[in-house]
C-alpha cells in the first residue's frame, strides 16, 4: 500500500494522532495519521463507528486541537495558529456541510448561502452565485427559511453556501446521513458536479458505500489508522473493502 | 417521577440560580420592610414601656395647657407620692453666630428630677438652677455646643439670657423634640422662658399600695372631663399607637416598591420557567413516551417552582434582615428619630409572609409554563430539531389588549378632565398601570418592529454580527417581549418620577422667580408664636435707612374670619397677573381678589365684597381686581392697599420684607449691611434666592434619590432576567453558534453577537418605558389643580436609554463569555 503525495495537495496530514482524555482514561481517536487530498478531488473517508472519521475531519479542518503531528491546508500550518487566525482560515478558505443542522434558522436560504461571505465582508461571485443555485435547482426555493424546506433541500443549500464562498476544500461529515436514499443521490451527485465542473476540493465523511462510490477515492480507518484506499470506487468494491476491515 | 424532577433541579441548578435570585431579592425587601419596621416598633414599645413604669398616671390637657393650681390640687390627692408638671414651648437657642438657630425655634422644655424623671442623658447632669441648661445631643452637635459652654436663648420677650450648659440629653423618639431641638431648664425657669400658662402634661407617681388603676380613678374623679387621664400603661400604648402611625406610612411606601420588585420578579420566573420548558420539550415527550401522564408532567413542574420558591424565599428572609439592620443603621445616621440600638426584630409574621409571598408568586408564576409543558405531544420526543417559535396575535390577546389599553387611556382622561386633586392622581395613576398590562399583553406584537428600529444603528454599524443579533432578539417575541417588560416597569417608574419631580421643581423655581424678584428676603422663624410668625415692626424702616439698599418692601399679611388678608407690597415687580380688572385702581374702600376666592364667593370686579376686620368691624369692600392662581405667595384670597391694611387691622409687623441691593453688582456688600442691621433680631431670618432654590434642589434630589434607590432593586431584578433570559437562548443555540464559529465567525464577533442581542433587549424595554413614563408623568401633572409647567428631562430621559443598553450589554457578559468559550466540536455533537 503506497501513500498519495501529490505536489498540487489541498489538504495533507503528517504523523496527526489525537487523544481525548488522560491516564487510564484516554481514548486514542487518531495514532498516528499521514494522509494528503488533491485538489479538485473528491475523497471519501470510511470506517467503522468510532474509528476516528469525524475525528480526523475536525482535525483537517481546525475545529479541533491536534495531540501531535501537523495539518497544512495549502501552505499554512494550522496546527501552529492561533485561534484568531485559525477562525480567519476557516472564513477563507474553508467550507463545511454537516450531518444536520447546517442552516441559521432565522434566515433565508439565500442568506444562508451568502453567511460566510458576508462573515468574510467578500462580495459573492455573482456569476458563480447563479451557477451554483442552478444547479442545486433552488431558484424558486431561495427566500424560504429552512423550516419551509425539506431536509434534502436543506443539505442543498449547506453544499451550496459552502460553494459560494470558493474555498480550498470542502468538508462534508455525513452530508447525506440523515437524508433517504433519493435526496442523497441529489446531494451526491451535485457534490460530484461540483468536483468535475468547478474543480472543487471535497473530503466526506460517510458510512454508506453508495454514497463513497460517488468519490473519486476512498481512503479507510480503523482503530486511529489509515489501513487502505480505494481508487475509482464502486458500492461493491468499498463494501468488499469494509467487510474486510470488519473482519 | 419526585425523583426524576429532582435530578433535574440539580442540573439546572445553574440556570435556576439567577431566578432565584430574582425571588430573594423580591422577598428580602418585602421582608427587609417588616424587619426595619418591627424593629422600629419594637423599640418604640421597649421605651415607651420603660417611661411607663415610672409614671403611674399621666394627665394630658384637651386643649388650653394644665394651670398651676390644678397641679396643686393633684399633689394633694390620696394615693399621690408625687407629681411633676412638665413644660413644653419655644424658647430660641441662638448659634454661635448670635442668630436664631435653626428655621424653627428650639422648643424649651422643663427637664423633670426625681422619681419621675425620664429624661436620658448623653453627658453632664439636670439643670440644677435658673442658670443652667440643657440641650438635645443633635443640636449640640450641629451648633457645636459643649458641656460647660455659655448658651443664649430668647426668653418670651425676646430678651437675649444665657445659662451654663451642663448636660446633653437624648429627645429619644420625640418626633417633635427631633424636629425642633430643645433646650431644657428646671420646671420655674422653663415656665419663664416659654411663657407657658401651665404644663402640657402632669406626671403622677403613686403611693406605696395604690395602683395605677385606682389613682387614675381618684384623679377622674377629682378632675372631671375636662383632662384626658391615662394610667402609665395606657400612656405608652397611646405613644406607640402615634408613632405607628407614622410607621404604617413608611411601610405602605416600601411595601408599594416591594411590590413592583416582586411583580418584575414574577415576569422573571415566568420567562425562565417557560424557556426551561421549551428546553425541555424532548425530556417532557420522552418521559409522556414512555407513560408519564399530563397530570404528573405537570405536577413535577409545579414541585421544582415549589423547591426553588422555598429556597430563595428562605434566602430572601436572610437578605431580609441584613437589608433591614442596613436601613436602620443608615435612618440612624442621619439623625432619624428611631431607636437606634433596638435588637433586629425577625417576628413570625415577617418569616411566614416572606416564604408565602415567595412562594405563591414563584408557583403562580410557573403555572402557565407548566401547563404548557402537558401541551407536549409524545411525539416532540422524535423530532430532530427544535421548531421555531413563530408567533401571531391571537383574537384573543388583541382583543384583551385592545381593552386594556383602552380602558387604560379612558381612565386617564377621566382623571385628566373630570376629576381632580388626590382622586385624580390616583386614577391617573390606575390608568396608567391598565395601560400598562395592556402593554404587557400587546408586547409580543411590538418586539418586532421595536427591535427592528432599535436595531436599525447596530445592524449598520456592526455588519454580519449585528444583523444576526438583531434577528435573534425578536426570533421569540413572547420571550422577548416578557424580559423587556420587566425592564420596562423599571424605567416607565424612574422616567415618572423624573418626569415629575423636574416639573415639579421647575414650576418651584419658576414661582421662586415671581417670588423672588429681589435680592433677599427676611422673615420670621417659625414656631416661636401660635398663628403666622412675624417680624419686628420697626425692621423695614431700620433697612431703608441702609444707604446699600435700593427697594425695601413688606407683605402685612393676617389671618382673621377664616380668611388671610394681605398688603400690596410696594414697588413694580410684585404685581402679579390680574386676570381681570386692574390692580391700579386698587386704593381705599377696594380689594383684589385670588382668582379662587373670586369663584368661592360668586363675584365679578365691580361687585362688593364683605370683610370681618378686627380694627374697624365689618367692611364692604369693591372688587377692582381678580388675580391669577398658579403662584405660590402673591395672589392672597385678598389684597388691599398698605394704608387700608393698618386702619383694619392695625400697625403688625410685616410677614416678609423683600430687599432689593441698590448696586445690583454689589450684593455681597448689600447683604452684609443687612445682616449688621438685622443683628438686633436675632430671630429674623434672611434668606436669598439662591439660598431657596439650593434648598429645593436639595429636598427634590433627596427625595429623587430615595426613590431610584428604591426602583433600583426593580430594575436589577430586570436584568437578571435579561441575563437569565440570554443565557438560556445562549444554551439554546449553542450549535447555531458551532455553526457559526466554523463559518468563521470570530470569538469576538459571537461575543459581540450576544451583546448587541442585549442591547437591543434593553434599548427596545428602556424606550417603551421612556415613553409610557413620559406620557404619564404628563397626565398625572395635569391632575394637579396648581398650574405646573411639564418639562420632559431630555438629559434624564436620555441617560436612562443609554444605560438601559448598558446594562443589558452588562447583563450579557456571562453568557456571552460561556458562548464564545465552548468549543466549536463539543457544540455540534450536542443534542
Ligand atoms: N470528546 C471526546 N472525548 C472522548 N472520546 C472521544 C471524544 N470524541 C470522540 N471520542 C472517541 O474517539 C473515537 C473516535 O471517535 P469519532 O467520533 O471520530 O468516530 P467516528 O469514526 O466518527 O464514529 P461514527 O461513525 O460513529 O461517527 C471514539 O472511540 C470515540 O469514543
Ligand atoms: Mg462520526
Amino acid at each position: 500500500m503506497t501513500m498519495t503525495t501529490d505536489v498540487r495537495a489541498a489538504v495533507v496530514a503528517r504523523g496527526l494522532s489525537k487523544t481525548y482524555g488522560q491516564g487510564d482514561a484516554a481514548v486514542h481517536a487518531l495514532r498516528g495519521i499521514d494522509v494528503s487530498f488533491a485538489t479538485g478531488a473528491f475523497t471519501a473517508i470510511m470506517g467503522p463507528s468510532g474509528s476516528g472519521k469525524s475525528t480526523l475531519m475536525h482535525c483537517l479542518a481546525g475545529l479541533d486541537t491536534v495531540s501531535s503531528g501537523h495539518v497544512h491546508i495549502g501552505d499554512a500550518d494550522i496546527t501552529t495558529l492561533s485561534d484568531k487566525q485559525l477562525t480567519l482560515l476557516r472564513r477563507e478558505r474553508i467550507g463545511f456541510v454537516f450531518q444536520a443542522f447546517n442552516l441559521l434558522p432565522t434566515l433565508t436560504a439565500e442568506q444562508n448561502i451568502r453567511l460566510p461571505l458576508e462573515i468574510a465582508g467578500r462580495q459573492a461571485d455573482q456569476v458563480l452565485m447563479d451557477r451554483v443555485v442552478e444547479t442545486v435547482g433552488l431558484r424558486d426555493r431561495l427566500s424560504h427559511k429552512p423550516s419551509q424546506l425539506s431536509g434534502g433541500q436543506q443539505q442543498r443549500v449547506a453544499v451550496a453556501r459552502a460553494l459560494v464562498s470558493k474555498p480550498q476544500v470542502i468538508f462534508a461529515d455525513e452530508p447525506t446521513g440523515n437524508l433517504d436514499s433519493r435526496s442523497g443521490a441529489e446531494v451526491l451527485s451535485f457534490l460530484r458536479r461540483s468536483v468535475r465542473e468547478l474543480g472543487q476540493t471535497i473530503v466526506m465523511v460517510t458510512h454508506d458505500p453508495v454514497a463513497a462510490s460517488y468519490a473519486d477515492r476512498v481512503v479507510f480507518l480503523r482503530d486511529g489508522l489509515l489501513v487502505s484506499e480505494v481508487t475509482q470506487p464502486t458500492p461493491q468494491s468499498v463494501h468488499d473493502m469494509l467487510l474486510k476491515l470488519e473482519a | 417521577m419526585l425523583r426524576t424532577t429532582l435530578a433535574g433541579l440539580v442540573a439546572h441548578r445553574l440556570r435556576l440560580l439567577l431566578t432565584s435570585l430574582a425571588i430573594t431579592l423580591g422577598v428580602g425587601f418585602i421582608s427587609g420592610t417588616f424587619v426595619l419596621t418591627d424593629t422600629i416598633e419594637q423599640g418604640f414599645r421597649q421605651l415607651f414601656t420603660a417611661d411607663a413604669d415610672k409614671v403611674a398616671v399621666a394627665v394630658t390637657p384637651k386643649d388650653e395647657d394644665i394651670p398651676g393650681d390644678v397641679l396643686a390640687k393633684l399633689k394633694a390627692l390620696p394615693g399621690v407620692a408625687g407629681a411633676q408638671g412638665l413644660v413644653r414651648g419655644t424658647a430660641p437657642l441662638l448659634d454661635k453666630s448670635g442668630r436664631a438657630a435653626g428655621s424653627t425655634a428650639t422648643s424649651g422644655i422643663s427637664v423633670a428630677t426625681g422619681p419621675l424623671d425620664r429624661t436620658i442623658y448623653v453627658s453632664g447632669k439636670a439643670p440644677g438652677g435658673p442658670g443652667e441648661a440643657v440641650l438635645d445631643e443633635n443640636t449640640a452637635t450641629t451648633r457645636q455646643f459643649e458641656v460647660g459652654d455659655t448658651v443664649t436663648v430668647l426668653d418670651v420677650a425676646e430678651k437675649r439670657r444665657q445659662f451654663t450648659l451642663v448636660g446633653v440629653i437624648d429627645v429619644g423618639v420625640d418626633q417633635n423634640l427631633a424636629f425642633t431641638g430643645a433646650v431644657g431648664f428646671d420646671t420655674a425657669t422653663a415656665l419663664e422662658m416659654t411663657g407657658a400658662k401651665g404644663y402640657h402634661e402632669v406626671d403622677l407617681a403613686a403611693a406605696a399600695g395604690v395602683s395605677p388603676e385606682t389613682l387614675k380613678k381618684t384623679v377622674s374623679e377629682a378632675l372631671g372631663r375636662t383632662y384626658t387621664i391615662r394610667t402609665g400603661e395606657e400612656l405608652a400604648q397611646k405613644l406607640a399607637l402615634d408613632s405607628n402611625v407614622q410607621l404604617d406610612y413608611l411601610v405602605l411606601v416600601l411595601l408599594l416598591f416591594g411590590c413592583v420588585a416582586m411583580f418584575v420578579a414574577a415576569l422573571v420566573i415566568y420567562n425562565t420557567f417557560n424557556i426551561l420548558v421549551a428546553q425541555r420539550t424532548r425530556e417532557m415527550a420522552l418521559l409522556r413516551c414512555i407513560g408519564a401522564t399530563r397530570g404528573q408532567v405537570f405536577r413535577s413542574i409545579l414541585l421544582e417552582s415549589v423547591v426553588v420558591g422555598l429556597i430563595s424565599s428562605a434566602l430572601g428572609l436572610l437578605v431580609g434582615l441584613g437589608l433591614g439592620a442596613l436601613a436602620l443603621s443608615a435612618l440612624s445616621r442621619f439623625d432619624a428619630p428611631v431607636p437606634s440600638d433596638a435588637t433586629i426584630a425577625l417576628t413570625p409574621r415577617t418569616i411566614v409572609l416572606g416564604l408565602v409571598v415567595g412562594l405563591l408568586v414563584t408557583v403562580v408564576a410557573a403555572v402557565l409554563p407548566a401547563r404548557g409543558a402537558t401541551r407536549v405531544a409524545p411525539i416532540a420526543a422524535l423530532r430532530s430539531q427544535v421548531e421555531e417559535q413563530t408567533f401571531r396575535a391571537g383574537l384573543a390577546r388583541s382583543i384583551s389588549a385592545g381593552l386594556l389599553l383602552a380602558g387604560g387611556l379612558g381612565l386617564t382622561a377621566v382623571a385628566i378632565w373630570v376629576l381632580d386633586g388626590d382622586i385624580g392622581l390616583l386614577t391617573a395613576m390606575g390608568g396608567g398601570a391598565v395601560f400598562f398590562l395592556g402593554v404587557i399583553v400587546i408586547g409580543p406584537v411590538l418586539i418586532s418592529p421595536l427591535s427592528a428600529f432599535a436595531g436599525w444603528v447596530p445592524r449598520k454599524v456592526f455588519g454580519v454580527p449585528g444583523r444576526l443579533a438583531v434577528d435573534n432578539s425578536r426570533r421569540n417575541p413572547k420571550r422577548a417581549a416578557t424580559t423587556t417588560v420587566a425592564l420596562t416597569i423599571g424605567v416607565t417608574l424612574m422616567t415618572l418620577i423624573s418626569v415629575i419631580t423636574t416639573s415639579t421643581r421647575e414650576t418651584v423655581v419658576g414661582s421662586l422667580d415671581e417670588q423672588f424678584p429681589v435680592d433677599f428676603m427676611i422673615t420670621a422663624q417659625y414656631g416661636r408664636e401660635d398663628g403666622r410668625p412675624l417680624l419686628p415692626s420697626e425692621v423695614p424702616a431700620k433697612l431703608r435707612a441702609l444707604p446699600e439698599v435700593g427697594l425695601v418692601a413688606e407683605l402685612r399679611q393676617v389671618d382673621h374670619g377664616g380668611v388671610t388678608v394681605g398688603s400690596l407690597p410696594d414697588g413694580a415687580a410684585f404685581r402679579p397677573e390680574v386676570t381681570s380688572g386692574s390692580l391700579a385702581a386698587l386704593g381705599p374702600g377696594t380689594v383684589a381678589l385670588a382668582d379662587d376666592q373670586a369663584k368661592n364667593l360668586g363675584v365679578r370686579v365691580g361687585d362688593t365684597v364683605p370683610l370681618d376686620t378686627t380694627e374697624a368691624g365689618r367692611v364692604d369692600l369693591k372688587v377692582v381686581a381678580v388675580l391669577a392662581d398658579g403662584d405660590f405667595n402673591q395672589a392672597l384670597p385678598y389684597t388691599v392697599t398698605l394704608a387700608d391694611f393698618e386702619k383694619y387691622y392695625g400697625v403688625v409687623g410685616p410677614a416678609r420684607v423683600y430687599v432689593k441691593a441698590k448696586d445690583p453688582a454689589a450684593v455681597d456688600a448689600s447683604r452684609r449691611a443687612v445682616e449688621s442691621a438685622l443683628v438686633a433680631y436675632p430671630t429674623a431670618q434672611l434668606s436669598s434666592a439662591a439660598e431657596v432654590r439650593g434648598e429645593f434642589d436639595e429636598a427634590f434630589d433627596m427625595m429623587f434619590t430615595i426613590f431610584a434607590a428604591l426602583l433600583g432593586l426593580a430594575i436589577l431584578i430586570s436584568l437578571l432576567g435579561i441575563a437569565n433570559t440570554l443565557s438560556l437562548s445562549v444554551h439554546e443555540r449553542t450549535r447555531e453558534s458551532a455553526l457559526l464559529r466554523a463559518l468563521g465567525l470570530t470569538r469576538p464577533q459571537l461575543r459581540g453577537m450576544l451583546s448587541i442581542e442585549a442591547l437591543v433587549l434593553g434599548l427596545v424595554g428602556a424606550m417603551v418605558g421612556v415613553v409610557i413614563g413620559v406620557a404619564f408623568g404628563w397626565a398625572a401633572l395635569q391632575t394637579i389643580p396648581n398650574e405646573t409647567v411639564f418639562v420632559v428631562p431630555v438629559g434624564q430621559v436620555l441617560l436612562y436609554l443609554v444605560l438601559s443598553a448598558l446594562a443589558g450589554v452588562l447583563a450579557a457578559v456571562l453568557p456571552a463569555r460561556r458562548a464564545a468559550n465552548a468549543s466549536i466540536v463539543g457544540s455540534l455533537a450536542s443534542s
